[in-house]
């Protein structure tokens, strides 16, 4: 059973990650922000008397839920966001009025604004933390659980639910990408 | 360079997830101050969620064999779950025979007690003449009716 010492020091170990990690998936410091907090408190509440080993798993998978939670409520807001622009639509008789216009795109320079560094290597980062949100969902959760999270195949397995092959899969159709498109840049790691 | 345009092996593969990994965790050192401060409360919050020991332990010792039945999936409570109607259903078919046994030696047992505290021997039931005395002779129905007619 993990103590409140251990708790602390595994969730100070881990909030910057997932803080990271949620803002490659959300692409919104204060959501990334909202997602990890419920996280940790969900690891606290429910979780907590587990043994200190088990938590990283339990924890990058709860996570990975609160992320694809928060990717459902914006499908479903945005569905009513559409709908009501267009009942809207349907009272302005003439009015040329795209319900499109109305939701914001996500916009990927807001993601690399905290840095601003000038340095190689800072920009050698911003490049691949751009083109890791840019991975397909499965394939960047599969490469950072497997690489950043250091889980191994099995155990990404398990938190993914998913088969160890599609680990496998998943990581290296990511690798692939991420290395063509780094290389396009001029960056080989 | 003529790996990243043929398929990656599993070798390559993990050296550049691993490089990539190294990259990024020097990345969250460059997380602003306002952002860690904001993480540094988010922890406490969940810490000062977390429940209390005391209760844990109390808990635990309350609920001590269920956890280790429960342990698993599932737990044991599955199983027992649809083990227990069979059970009982047959403990109930076992107690119905039962009882229809008791009851069929206790019908036996009144008509023997009625065999025998009767005036006719139990013998006189086996001898085929007394049966034929019984339907032919005079105490038989057909007799009786006729001998109640004449009298009336």
């Amino acid at each position: 059973m993990a103590s409140a010492q251990e708790l602390s020091d595994f969730l100070s170990s881990v909030e910057q990650r997932a803080f990271k990690q949620a803002v490659y998936a959300v692409r919104d410091d204060d959501a990334a922000m909202d997602i990890v907090q419920d996280a940790m408190i969900k690891l606290a509440e429910k979780y907590g008397d587990r043994p200190a080993g088990e938590l990283p798993l339990v924890f990058t998978r709860i996570l990975q839920n609160r992320i694809h939670d928060w990717f459902r409520r914006q499908k479903v807001r945005n569905t009513w966001v559409t709908l009501f622009s267009n009942m809207g639509k349907k009272t302005d008789d003439g009015d040329d009025f795209d319900p499109l216009e109305s939701l914001s795109a996500p916009d990927d320079s807001e993601i690399h604004q905290d840095g601003a560094h000038k340095l190689e290597k800072s920009q050698l980062l911003q490049a691949l933390e751009s083109e890791i949100s840019k991975l397909p969902v499965r394939q960047r959760e599969a490469f950072l659980m497997r690489y950043w999270d250091e889980l191994s195949i099995t155990e990404t397995a398990k938190a993914m639910s998913c088969s160890e092959g599609s680990v496998k899969t998943h990581c290296s159709r990511a690798t692939q990408t991420l290395a063509k498109a780094l290389k396009l840049k001029g960056i080989t790691l | 360079m003529k790996h990243f345009e043929d398929q990656l092996t599993q070798t390559q593969v993990d050296q550049f997830g691993k490089a990539s990994a190294a990259l990024l965790r020097q990345g969250t050192q460059s997380i602003p101050k306002d952002i860690k401060d904001r993480l540094y409360a988010a922890r406490m919050k969940a810490l000062s969620l977390r429940k209390p020991e005391k209760i844990r332990i109390q808990k635990q010792v309350l609920a001590g064999s269920a956890r280790n039945w429960t342990s698993g999936s599932n737990g044991v409570w599955d199983t027992v779950g649809w083990i227990a109607p069979l059970v009982v259903l047959v403990f109930g078919l076992i107690g119905i025979a039962q009882w229809q046994d008791d009851s069929r030696i206790n019908d036996i047992a009144e008509v023997d007690a009625a065999l025998l505290s009767d005036d006719v021997p139990p013998d006189a039931y086996a001898d085929s003449g007394f049966m034929a005395f019984l339907k032919n002779g005079p105490l038989s129905d057909s007799d009786s009716t006729s001998d109640l007619s004449h009298s009336k």
